[in-house]
Order: C-alpha cells, then sequence, then structure tokens
C-alpha cells in the first residue's frame, strides 16, 4: 500500500516537472507558426531548424561556452578546494564566505555588477565577458561538490603513499584524485548545466553579434518564439534522455560480463564523450567561421528586435564585402547607456524620437554626411519635417520607420464601437485588456484620455494619469510589450495597446482583429537611424544607409516587419493598394491632428514618469 | 607540505576578488554616489526606500516564503522515497530531476503560459469535461508556481544528498527501541537532514526573491517584485544609481541567509549532488 502511495507521489511530481516539456514537444509538431493555435502536425520546423544558421549557431555558442566553463572551473575548483582544504580555520571561513556570494547573490545583481566592472575597465562585451561571467559563477558549485570528499579523506592514506616512497605529485594523482573523483564529476556536470541554463548574467554581459540560446529565445519572445527553436529543444531533449538511459545502463552490465562488453565500456566511457567534445568544438569552429567576428571591413548595427528582413544585412554583405554584425535591444532605455558609456562601439543605431532628442543634447551623435547617402532623397519630404521636432536641422537621422500608438481589439468579442481610449476604462472587458508596460506609452493613454499632452511635465496632470491608470488596473489582464501580438492571435483577450505596425500581421494571422486610433490622439513616432560619435566605420555605415534607402530594400524591409516605411519611393512599389493605402498603416495628416511626437523631457520629469508607472504597477 | 599546498587556491582567490568581490564594491560605489555630480549621496537610498518599493519587497519576500515552503513540503517525502531507492536507480531517477535543467529556462516557463493560458492546455481540458474555466494565468498563484516549478530541484537534491548518507541502522535503532514512524521522523530524520533543508531553503528563497523573468511571464507583469524594480532602473529608467542602491539591500537579505546557511550546513554537507 504504502508503495502505491510512493510511486503515485512520484508521478504526479514528474508530471508537473514534465508537463512543460511535453508542451513544447508537442508544439514543434504544430504547422501553425503561433503557439496559441493548432495547425495540424507537420514535420517542417525539424528540416527548417537545420537551414537556420542563427539558431545553429546560438546552440553551438551555448554549448562551448558551458564545455569551456564548466572544464576551467572545474579545474580552478578543485584546486581551490583542496587548497581551501589545508587552511586555517579562520581563513577557511573567508574563503567559504566569497564562495557563497555567487550563489546566493541573486542572479541579475551578479550579472549587473559584472556587466559594469566590464564596462568599467573598457573590456569589449562578447564571448569573453560571457564566458568569465560564466566561470565565475560556475566555480562555487565546483568547489560545493569537491570540498566535502576532501574533508571525508582520510589524510593518513596520503601519507602513507609518501612513505611508500611516491612523490606528492604521484600519490596525489594515484590515490587522492581517485577518491575525489565523485566530486569534481558532479561539480563538473553541475557547472555545466547551471551555465548552459543561464540567461540573466549572460543577458547582461553579452556584446553584439554573439547569442546563446537563452538571449536568442528571449529576443524572440517579441514576434513569438520561432517553432523552429521548439524542434530543437525536443532535439536535444531526446539525445540527452538516451544518453542517460546508455550511461545507466552500463554498470548493471559490468558486473555480469565484464570481458565481453568492455568494448561498449570502452565506447561508452571514452569514444562518446570525445566525440561529443570533437563535434561540438569543431562545430563551434565551422560556425564561428561562417557567422562569426571576421577581420574583413564590418559594420556593428544595433537595432530593435525583428526589425529588419534578416536577408538584408546578408545582400548587403555580398554586394559589398561589409560584414554586418547585428544586435537587437528592446527597449530605447536599454540602447542608451550602452551608448553612453561606449562599452561597445556600434556604428548604427535605431532609437526612437525622443531618444534621439536626448542623444543629440547630450552629444552622442555624429552628423551624417548626406552626400554619401544620395538614396536619401527616396524618404518622404514629410519624414524630414516631422523629424525637425527632436533634430532641427535634420543633421543626425535618416528616418527608417514611423507609426502610430491605437488599440487592437477582436471583433468577435468586442460588441460597442471602438473610438475611445475609454473602452480601456469599460468593465465590461475585465481581464480581457493589454496595456503597453512602457512607461511613456502607458501615460499617453492616460494623458490623452484626460485631455493633456503627451509631453506633459505638470505634475498634477501626470498625478491624475497615474490615478487613471490606477483605476484601470483591475480591468488589465497583463501589462506586455513582447507578447500583445502572440496573445491578440490566439483570442486571449479582447482589446490591447499595439502599434499601427503590428496590425498588418495579427490581421493575417486572425482576421478578427481591427485597429482603431482613438479620437482623442495619441502618439506619432519615428524611429531612425543615428551614427554615434564613437562609431569606428563611419563609410560603412553611410553605404549600409544608403543600400537601405533603396526602394527594393526597403520594400522588402516593409513586407518582412509591416511597419509603415516612410520611403515614399518603396510605397509606390508595393502592389496590393489595400496595403499602400491603408489608412492605418499610413494615416493621413488630417487624422493624426490630435497626435504628437514624444520629446525628451528631461532627467527629472523622466524620474517622475518612472516613479509615477512603478506606483501603478505596485497598486 | 601543508602550507604549499594551500596555495593551490590563489588562481581562485585572485580570480574571486576580481569577478566576484570588485564588482560588489562598483555597486556600491553606485548606490551612494549621485547620478549628476558622482559626489556622495544618500538620495538613490531615499528613492529605493519608497512605499511602493517597499511593496513590491514585501510581496516578493511573500511569494518566495510561499514558494519556498511548498517547494519544502513537496520535496521532503520525494527525497525519502528517493532515498531508499537502489543506488542504480537512484542516480537515474535523481537525474530525471535534473533532466528539465537542460531544456531552457525561458522556454520552460513559456511552457508553462501554454498551459495556463485562457485558451491554453488545462482550460481546454477542463471545457472537454463541461467543467469551468479557471482564471489562473497573470495571477500571483502562477508565479508561486513558476518559481514552484522551476526551483524544485534545488530543493530535492540536497535533502536527497544528505538522506543518502544517513546511516540506516541510527532508524532501525530507533524503531527497535519502540519510536513510531512519527517519532523516529521527529527525532531522527528531520533533525539529522537539517543541513540540506537549510541548503535547500537557501538555494529556492533566493532565486525566488530575485526573479524577474518569472513574474513578467506568468504574472503578466501586474504584480512586480524587487526582481522587476531592479531591471527595470537598469533598463526601462537607465537609472543605475537607484538600481543599484536597490541591489544594495538586496544584498543584505542575500549576507543574512548566508549567516542563516553558515550556521547549520558547516561543513557543506547539504550539496546538490
Amino acid at each position: 500500500m504504502k508503495k502505491y502511495i510512493n510511486r503515485i507521489y512520484m508521478a504526479l511530481i514528474l508530471i508537473f516537472m514534465y508537463a512543460p516539456i511535453l508542451t513544447m514537444i508537442v508544439l514543434s509538431f504544430n504547422a501553425s507558426k503561433t503557439r496559441s493555435r493548432w495547425g495540424g502536425f507537420s514535420l517542417k520546423w525539424y528540416t527548417a531548424l537545420f537551414s537556420n544558421t542563427d539558431i545553429m549557431q546560438a546552440l553551438y555558442n551555448t554549448l562551448i561556452i558551458a564545455l569551456l566553463a564548466a572544464i576551467i572551473s572545474t579545474i580552478l575548483g578543485t584546486m581551490a578546494a583542496i587548497g581551501i582544504g589545508s587552511m586555517k580555520k579562520k581563513i577557511q571561513s573567508v574563503f567559504s564566505a566569497i564562495t557563497n556570494i555567487p550563489m546566493l547573490n541573486g542572479e541579475i545583481v551578479m550579472g549587473i555588477s559584472l556587466m559594469l566592472l566590464f564596462i568599467l575597465v573598457r573590456m569589449n562585451l562578447g564571448f569573453s565577458t560571457i564566458l568569465m561571467s560564466h566561470i565565475t559563477f560556475d566555480i562555487p558549485y565546483v568547489i560545493l561538490s569537491v570540498m566535502p570528499k576532501i574533508k571525508q579523506y582520510p589524510k593518513s592514506t596520503y601519507e602513507a603513499a609518501l612513505d611508500l616512497g611516491a612523490s606528492p605529485l604521484q600519490s596525489f594523482f594515484k590515490v587522492v584524485f581517485p577518491d575525489i573523483m565523485p566530486g569534481v564529476l558532479s561539480g563538473f556536470l553541475l557547472a555545466f548545466t547551471m551555465s548552459l541554463d543561464d540567461f540573466v548574467i549572460t543577458y547582461f554581459t553579452k556584446g553584439p553579434g554573439i547569442d546563446t540560446l537563452s538571449t536568442k529565445i528571449y529576443s524572440e519572445v517579441r514576434k513569438g518564439i520561432k517553432p523552429e527553436m521548439y524542434a530543437l529543444s525536443t532535439l536535444l531533449f531526446v539525445t540527452v534522455f538516451f544518453l542517460l538511459i546508455l550511461i545507466n545502463q552500463n554498470p548493471a552490465e559490468k558486473e555480469k560480463r565484464v570481458k565481453q562488453y568492455s568494448v561498449i565500456r570502452v565506447i561508452c566511457k571514452r569514444v562518446l564523450p570525445a566525440a561529443i567534445i570533437v563535434l561540438i568544438a569543431g562545430g563551434g569552429i565551422y560556425y564561428h567561421g561562417t557567422g562569426g567576428i571576421s577581420t574583413k571591413d564590418q559594420i556593428v548595427v544595433y537595432n530593435w528586435g525583428e526589425y529588419i528582413d534578416p536577408d538584408v544585412p546578408k545582400n548587403f554583405e555580398k554586394e559589398t564585402g561589409i560584414h554586418v554584425v547585428y544586435e537587437e535591444f528592446e527597449t530605447n532605455e536599454i540602447m542608451y547607456p550602452k551608448i553612453q558609456s561606449g562599452a561597445v562601439a556600434y556604428d548604427l543605431v535605431c532609437p526612437s524620437d525622443y531618444m534621439i532628442d536626448k542623444m543629440i543634447q547630450n552629444d552622442l551623435l555624429d552628423k551624417i554626411d548626406w552626400s554619401k547617402i544620395p538614396n536619401a532623397s527616396n524618404i518622404g519630404r514629410t519624414y524630414f519635417e516631422k523629424s525637425r521636432e527632436f533634430d532641427p536641422y535634420n543633421e543626425y537621422s535618416l528616418p527608417y520607420c514611423w507609426g502610430t500608438l491605437g488599440i487592437i481589439y477582436n471583433k468577435s468579442m468586442v460588441k460597442s464601437p471602438v473610438n475611445s481610449w475609454n473602452i480601456l476604462w469599460d468593465p465590461e472587458y475585465k481581464n480581457n485588456i493589454l496595456m503597453q508596460d512602457s512607461v511613456r506609452d502607458a501615460f499617453t493613454v492616460a494623458l490623452k484620455l484626460a485631455g493633456h499632452s503627451v509631453n506633459s511635465s505638470d505634475p498634477k496632470q501626470l498625478e491624475r494619469a497615474e490615478k487613471l491608470l490606477e483605476s484601470e488596473k483591475p480591468l488589465v489582464q497583463s501589462y506586455s510589450v513582447d507578447q500583445i501580438r502572440d496573445k491578440m492571435i490566439g483570442g486571449e483577450a479582447a482589446l490591447g495597446v499595439t502599434f499601427s505596425g503590428e496590425f498588418l500581421y495579427m490581421q493575417r494571422e486572425n482576421p478578427d482583429l481591427d485597429f482603431v486610433l482613438p479620437k482623442e490622439g495619441s502618439n506619432v513616432w519615428i524611429d531612425s537611424w543615428v551614427i554615434p560619435k564613437n562609431a569606428k566605420h563611419k563609410k560603412n555605415a553611410q553605404e549600409f544607409l544608403n543600400y537601405l534607402c533603396r526602394p527594393d530594400v526597403a520594400l522588402k524591409n516593409f513586407e518582412y516587419i509591416t511597419y509603415a516605411t516612410p520611403n515614399t519611393a518603396a510605397r509606390e512599389l508595393i502592389e496590393d493598394s489595400d496595403i499602400r493605402d491603408n489608412p492605418i498603416l499610413f494615416p493621413k495628416d488630417s487624422d493624426l491632428k490630435n497626435s504628437e511626437t514624444y520629446r525628451y523631457l528631461g532627467r527629472k520629469t523622466e524620474e517622475l514618469y518612472a516613479k509615477l508607472w512603478r506606483e501603478v504597477k505596485s497598486s | 607540505m601543508k602550507n604549499k599546498r594551500k596555495w593551490l587556491a590563489a588562481p581562485y582567490g585572485i580570480w574571486a576578488a576580481g569577478f566576484i568581490v570588485i564588482p560588489l564594491i562598483i555597486i556600491l560605489y553606485y548606490a551612494f554616489v549621485s547620478p549628476e555630480t558622482s559626489k556622495f549621496t544618500m538620495s538613490n537610498f531615499a528613492m529605493a526606500f519608497s512605499p511602493e518599493n517597499i511593496k513590491s519587497l514585501v510581496l516578493a519576500l511573500l511569494l518566495s516564503l510561499i514558494s519556498t515552503v511548498i517547494c519544502l513540503l513537496l520535496a521532503y517525502p520525494l527525497a525519502v522515497i528517493l532515498s531508499k531507492k537502489e543506488v542504480n536507480q537512484s542516480s537515474f531517477i535523481v537525474l530525471v530531476f535534473i533532466l528539465p535543467m537542460w531544456m531552457n529556462f525561458l522556454l520552460r516557463t513559456l511552457a508553462w503560459q501554454t498551459l495556463l493560458e485562457r485558451n491554453g492546455v488545462i482550460n481546454g481540458i477542463l471545457a472537454f469535461f463541461h467543467l469551468h474555466r479557471l482564471n489562473l494565468i497573470n495571477t500571483p498563484f502562477a508565479i508561486i508556481l513558476g518559481m514552484v516549478y522551476n526551483f524544485l530541484p534545488f530543493m530535492v537534491l540536497p535533502i536527497y544528498n544528505v538522506l543518502l548518507k544517513m546511516d540506516p541502522s541510527i532508524v532501525e535503532a530507533a524503531q527497535d527501541l519502540g519510536a513510531d514512524t512519527l517519532l523516529v521522523y521527529k527525532k531522527i530524520m528531520v533533525p539529522l537532514s537539517i543541513p540540506g533543508i537549510v541548503s535547500g531553503i537557501t538555494m529556492v528563497f533566493i532565486p525566488s526573491m530575485t526573479t524577474f523573468v518569472i513574474s513578467d511571464l506568468l504574472g503578466g507583469s501586474k504584480y512586480l517584485l524587487i526582481g522587476n524594480v531592479i531591471e527595470q532602473e537598469f533598463k526601462q529608467t537607465s537609472n543605475w544609481n537607484a538600481g543599484s542602491a536597490l541591489s544594495a539591500i538586496l544584498m543584505i537579505f542575500i549576507f543574512a541567509s548566508m549567516f542563516f546557511l553558515n550556521k547549520y550546513d558547516k561543513d557543506g554537507e547539504g550539496t546538490l549532488f
């Protein structure tokens, strides 16, 4: 009876542990691109996976970093454990306190403190900084695994070996080491696992052009995880699972028929691990060579996630031989300190209007030499005129995408007419509303509803907006930036606050969705390319800008990102007139009379916005 | 001989100074310095102790405490069951509990989203049986579930390791002397597994306390935990000084738990593997 209870209990916990993994496996066979819809059984993501060099590269980066970090930290950690074991009690306790810090310190504190260190010593964020950070948080796990074995180990055995004439080195490797081996091995395994699974620390210490699986996945959340990722996880899971079974069967056979199976044992214990290491290392070198850093001419581009057709940089590279190192950011605010600190020398960055304002004010940008960008004439004049609000003489910025902030809604779920921000306060849609999780956009909704400017810095108006947002909170299902798209397509919510450019993609996936620009007005934004002062390849950057302004390239980009392009020549090339003259994507000036562009409001006001937003979120 | 051997720890000592101690000093420096003038100030801490931040700190404490307790309640019986298995079988089963950690942490958490959503798998099953749909996602419940799911192995493994080392004859002796099951647990098993329990508690409590990804993905960003506040200071408002001050406050909790850990797990018995 007790045995059954035990078994049922274990089974329940295993179901709990493996339910999400099962979900991932099922999703890898889903023909539909979004995870919220089942589009039938398909194997296409498995074939797509192997031709997706980005994911494969991220996989190899992940494995190589995990392996190198585990090996180095195992060596350093084992040595340290032996050393600490023979120290005096007092120094020992100091060491073990320091060793505990990386394990107990929140990952976020660790990640940030390491990032600050690397920025301070002007180290380029990249492969080496990730590796060093991983070694740092891996070592304590090794020490803690080896330490108990060393403490258990009787010193007399080692002394006996010395007495019998072995050298200290000999007696260590022949006598002591085999006994502490299990601790070393489990330390290695633990270090490897922790490094494989890390996201937060990698996220803060990585630089452009390098991604591990974690950071790759995180940047994909915005447009929905690519199903190839699920296919990859399924393959990894199956591989590891079979390896486990294989390794586990080994010891049982050992006792029965040692001689017969010795070949298998050799294969399992030596050949297999060696093969895996060679495979990882070889593959890493291969992919590193094809996609990684090279000595050729290059530019370092820092852009929003999913904000360029991946073929565009590749084609540019083919045409000009200039290699494009590409890095993505999610918010203007995470991009800004990286530029300000000069931790990475980016050649091209694509911030929004108010951030460009801030960057110009803080003297972080270089003037663009327009004579080098003849194709800039393809950009509509009105967009340059609008840019003057933040770039008064059109010296620093080249418009790339523009749009508005509005409401996306599901026609089958919303019965009343949608034309005002007001509907987001309608109790009928409790738990059916998705709000933008960014300070300025959330405040735009409330400020406009109350009839104020989106650039208000009047504390009274802002507090009023804060009260409004607070009263909306009980109705809100979630605050997000990344996931509004997925959730609206999947019919998870009736109303969402999002950008006009999202509409085209969402409506293709779910025809019930429609977009409206509320009558109170909203925010009109422009994202533009700028060249930072510390850019190393300004000439190449301008060549790339010229390439991006070519009508055919701009059209290709538009079709991929679906955000309105300011490139009028490209817009004329759009064949479908429903899209070309779409009032949502390309609103007329008369529709925008209540809408404003964001301006940089200064540090004090920025802090006030942030504080009020935190009050909303924690209310 | 002994004096020489301790120098083996020197490379690690240098590494730890460079990558553990110095970064912490940098954080403290930022925390005590004004963003505009780089002069000493306490204003970052004044900002850090605003009512809304204290609210998120308390919420983080509460949710991570609940998760830790649930983890302990789930993990202890499991560790006992596992420790009674045959040696061979048990190592396999232990690996089975580590295996999910090899799948990406973000993907696993996102998969929970698919399970918990309004039109998700669990509600789909409920609807199939004509049961009432549950509002699971974007609730504190979902956040706790995410914490328990992600950190449960860190509770199971240390307890399991301590139990494994326990001499079974002690339990037998107690039983021979007439102790019933409850008494055996109360007087023998639990007191002897304290190092594992303490190590498990810290290994679950600290990451739950500082997480920002789980509350973002499963809580719909409606519940601001202290980890989210810090992340936002660095990522959204780019106020590194206030973020550092908050990190410094968080460190107080970390050092407190370190003290706690050192007191009960002197020999580092409660290891993960």
